[in-house]
C-alpha cells in the first residue's frame, strides 16, 4: 500500500514535469512528451497496486522490519553518506580505512588481528593498483603532498617487483 | 565461408596476448563472483566497466563477456556445496546438487554441472556465429517502429517472468525508463528533470545505479539477517561422472541446451527463466519423476546446460540488434558504447574484429572454465570459506571505488547510496530492480525511436501512432506489439496466473 502510494506520487511529479516541458503536437513531439505519458501510466499502475493491496490486504510497514537487524543496515548507510562527505576532504585512504575499520570492527566484527591486516592491506593495495597501475586519480585529501609521495614510491616499487619477476617468468 | 573467414579472424585477434589474458580476468572475475555469493555478474561488471577504459575495446569487451559466462559456471560450486545460489541463474541446481553432495556425490555433481556448462556453452556459441550474420541481414531493415515495439516486448516479457505483481514490474520499467531520460534532451537540448544539478546534465550514471541497486542493496539485505553457510564437510572425491551419470545425463544436456539458447535470445528472458524451465521439462518427461529434489543428476545437467547455453545465446539481441535482452547484457552494451562502438546490425560489416572476436574468445573462455572448474576446483572450495563479515566490507569498497573511478565524481558515490537504499526497500515491498534497470538503459533509445517513428508517420501518411500497428508497412512491429499486449492481458486468464504463480514462487 505504502510503496504504491509512494509510486504514485512519483508518477504524478512525472506527469506534471511533462506537462511543464512541453508536449508538443503527435506529428512531433516535445521534450515532455515520453514524461508526461509515462507518469501518466506510472499513476495508473501505482492506483492499481495500491487497490489491490486495499483488497487483499497487506502487512504493516513495521512487520517488514521485525526480527531482523535493521539498525545495521542504518548504520552503514549513514556511513557511506558520510564517506561521501569526507571523501574529498580527507582522501580516498583514511576515508577507505575508517570505512573498513568501522565495518570490520563494530557492525560485523572479526578478528581484530585479521581486521587490521585485511583493512590496511586491502586499501594500499586497491589504491595502489588504481593509481599506479590504472592511473585513475583518487583525492589524496589530508595526506596530498610527502606522506602521498611516500606511498607513491613503495606501490611504485611493489609494481616494479612483480613486473620483474613476470618478465623472468616468460622471458 | 564468410562465416569461417571471419572466425579466423576472430581467432586472431582473440589470440593476441592482452586479449588472452583479458579473457582470463573476465573468465576467472567471473568464476569467483559465481562462486562467492552475495555478489552476482552485475555488479562485478558494472564495477569493472571503467577498468576497461583503459583498455582496447577488443579486451574490455571480451573481459566483460568472459565475466558473464564465467559466473554461470562459478554459481554451481555454491549451489551443490553450499545449498546457497552463487547467483540466481543456480538456484534450481541447489535442488539436486546440494542432495547429491550430502549423499557423498559430490564430485560427479561438480564435474557434470562443469561438463553441461562447457557442452552448452560451446553449442551456443556455434549457434551465435550460425544465426547472428542472418539475423543481422534481416534487422538492416528494421526502422524506429520495429525497435520501439522490440524494446516495449523486451521489458513487458521482462515484466511477466520477474516475480511478483505484472503492476510492479510495469512500475519498475516506466520509472526505469523515466530515469534512464534525465538529463539534456537529444533532440531540443533542454535539460529534463536535472534540479539544476551539473553532474545531472549528462544523465544519471549507470555504474552508480546498478552498483546501488545490485551490490550496496544485496548488502544492506544480508546485513539485516545473520547468513548461515553449512558446507559438505565430505571429500568431493573423483570428479568424473560414471557411466549411468552420462546415460541419464546425455538427453536432459541435449534439451537444456537447445531450450536455454532459444530462451536467451528471447528479449526479457535469460538464464534464470532457462534454468527454471529445463528442470521442470525434466522432472515432467522423466520416467522416475520422484528422484528429482533427491540427488537426481539431471536436475543438474539440463538446468546448468540451459543457463550456460541462455548466456550464449543472449549475446544475439545485442549483437545483432543493439538491444540488450537483459541486465547483464545492457551492461555490455554500456561497454561497447564508452568505447564508441554501437553493437547492431552493422557491427559484423563495421568492426567485425570485434564481433569475431567476440566470439573467438568464448570458445577460448570455455576451455578455460573447464580448466578452471575441473581440476582447480579445490581453489574454489577455499574462496567459499571465506565469511561474509570478512567479505562483504571489501565488496562495499569495490562498489565505492568502481562508482567514483567510473566519473571521477563524488556525487556518483551519493546516487548509487540512494539507489543502494531504494533497491533495498523494493526488495523489502516486493519490487523487482531488473525491469528498471533494463529500461534504464533502453529509455533514451526508446524515446528517441518514438519520436521518430511518430515524425516520420506524417511522411508516411499514417495517423500517429499508426505506424506501429501498420500491418501492411511494419509487420514485425505490429506483432511485437501484439504479444506484448497478449503478455500483459495473460495474468487475467486465471489458468496463465497460476503458472505465472508458480514461476515466480520457484524463483524464490
Amino acid at each position: 500500500m505504502w510503496g504504491g502510494l509512494f509510486w504514485l506520487a512519483i508518477g504524478a511529479y512525472v506527469t506534471w514535469a511533462g506537462r511543464d516541458l512541453g508536449l508538443g503536437r503527435l506529428a512531433e513531439p516535445g521534450s515532455g512528451f515520453a514524461f508526461f505519458w509515462i507518469g501518466l501510466l506510472m499513476c495508473a499502475l501505482a492506483v492499481s497496486v495500491v487497490v489491490q493491496a486495499a483488497i487483499k490486504g497487506s502487512e504493516s510497514v513495521a512487520s517488514l522490519w521485525e526480527e531482523t537487524r535493521w539498525e545495521k543496515v542504518l548504520i552503514v548507510t549513514v556511513m557511506l553518506l558520510v564517506f561521501g562527505f569526507l571523501f574529498d576532504w580527507l582522501g580516498f585512504i583514511v576515508c577507505a580505512l575508517a570505512l573498513l575499520l568501522i565495518l570490520m570492527f563494530f557492525i560485523d566484527p572479526v578478528e581484530p588481528k585479521t581486521a587490521l591486516i585485511v583493512s590496511i592491506g586491502s586499501t594500499f593495495l586497491v589504491w595502489a593498483a588504481l593509481t599506479e597501475a590504472l592511473k585513475i586519480q583518487l583525492p589524496a585529501g589530508i595526506l596530498a603532498g610527502a606522506p602521498e609521495n611516500m606511498l607513491r614510491a613503495i606501490a611504485r616499487g611493489g609494481i616494479n617487483a612483480v613486473a620483474a619477476v613476470f618478465s623472468f617468468i616468460f622471458r | 565461408m564468410d562465416i569461417l573467414a571471419g572466425l579466423w579472424k576472430g581467432f586472431v585477434v582473440a589470440t593476441q596476448f592482452q586479449n588472452l589474458i583479458a579473457c582470463f580476468i573476465g573468465v576467472f572475475i567471473g568464476t569467483l563472483v559465481g562462486v562467492l555469493p552475495g555478489i552476482g555478474p552485475v555488479s562485478a561488471m558494472a564495477l569493472l566497466l571503467p577498468v576497461t577504459l583503459s583498455s582496447s575495446p577488443e579486451a574490455g569487451i571480451i573481459m566483460m563477456s568472459g565475466i558473464y559466462y564465467g559466473s554461470m559456471y562459478g554459481g554451481s560450486t555454491t549451489s551443490i556445496l553450499v545449498n546457497i545460489p552463487g547467483e540466481a541463474a543456480s538456484v534450481v541446481t541447489c535442488i539436486d546438487g546440494h542432495e547429491m553432495a550430502k549423499q557423498g556425490r559430490a564430485g560427479p555433481a561438480l564435474g557434470m554441472a562443469a561438463l553441461a556448462s562447457f557442452v552448452a556453452g560451446t553449442f551456443s556459441i556455434v549457434a551465435l556465429m550460425l544465426v547472428a550474420p542472418t539475423m543481422a541481414r534481416v534487422a538492416v531493415a528494421f526502422g524506429p517502429a520495429e525497435y520501439f515495439s522490440l524494446m516495449v516486448l523486451g521489458l513487458t516479457v521482462l515484466a511477466f517472468l520477474t516475480q511478483g505483481s505484472i503492476a510492479k514490474s510495469m512500475l519498475m520499467a516506466c520509472f526505469g525508463v523515466i530515469l534512464g531520460l534525465i538529463g539534456i534532451d537529444q533532440i531540443t537540448a533542454m535539460p529534463r528533470l536535472t534540479f539544476d544539478r551539473l553532474e545531472l546534465l549528462d544523465g544519471v550514471g549507470l555504474v552508480p545505479v546498478v552498483m546501488g541497486l545490485f551490490g550496496v542493496a544485496e548488502i544492506l539485505a544480508n546485513l539485516e539477517r545473520k547468513l548461515q553457510r553449512e558446507m559438505v564437510s565430505a571429500q568431493i572425491g573423483s570428479l568424473m561422472p560414471t557411466k549411468e551419470d552420462w546415460k541419464a545425463s546425455g538427453w536432459p544436456m541435449a534439451r537444456g541446451t537447445v531450450l536455454g539458447f532459444l530462451l536467451g535470445i528471447l528479449p526479457g528472458g535469460g538464464a534464470v527463466i532457462a534454468s527454471f524451465a529445463s528442470y521442470a521439462m525434466e522432472k515432467k518427461l522423466s520416467k522416475t519423476p520422484e528422484r528429482f529434489g533427491h540427488g537426481a543428476i539431471e536436475g543438474v545437467a539440463g538446468p546448468e546446460a540451459a543457463n550456460n547455453a541462455a548466456a550464449g545465446g543472449a549475446f544475439i539481441p545485442l549483437l545483432t540488434l543493439g538491444i540488450p535482452p537483459n541486465v547483464i547484457m545492457a551492461l555490455l552494451l554500456g561497454a561497447f558504447i564508452i568505447h564508441g562502438l554501437q553493437p547492431g546490425p552493422l557491427l559484423m560489416v563495421q568492426n567485425p574484429g570485434i564481433f569475431w572476436g567476440i566470439v573467438a574468445s568464448m570458445y577460448i573462455g570455455n576451455i578455460m572454465l573447464l580448466i578452471l572448474n575441473m581440476p582447480l576446483i579445490g581453489m574454489w572450495v577455499q574462496v567459499l570459506r571465506v565469511p561474509y563479515n570478512l567479505l562483504f566490507p571489501l565488496i562495499l569498497m569495490f562498489c565505492i571505488v568502481g562508482v567514483f573511478s567510473s566519473g571521477s565524481a563524488v556525487f556518483d558515490v551519493f546516487v548509487m547510496t540512494i539507489f543502494g537504499v531504494l533497491g533495498y526497500l523494493m526488495r523489502k515491498f516486493g519490487y523487482e530492480p531488473a525491469p528498471m534497470v533494463l529500461a534504464f538503459v533502453l529509455g533514451p533509445l526508446l524515446e528517441n525511436n518514438l519520436r521518430k517513428g511518430l515524425i516520420m508517420s506524417q511522411a508516411s501518411g499514417s495517423a500517429g501512432f499508426g505506424i506501429f500497428v501498420d500491418p501492411i508497412r511494419h509487420p514485425i512491429s505490429l506483432a511485437c506489439l501484439i504479444v506484448a499486449a497478449l503478455i500483459l492481458l495473460a495474468p487475467l486468464l486465471p489458468s496463465m496466473a497460476k503458472k505465472r504463480q508458480v514461476i515466480a514462487l520457484d524463483s524464490e
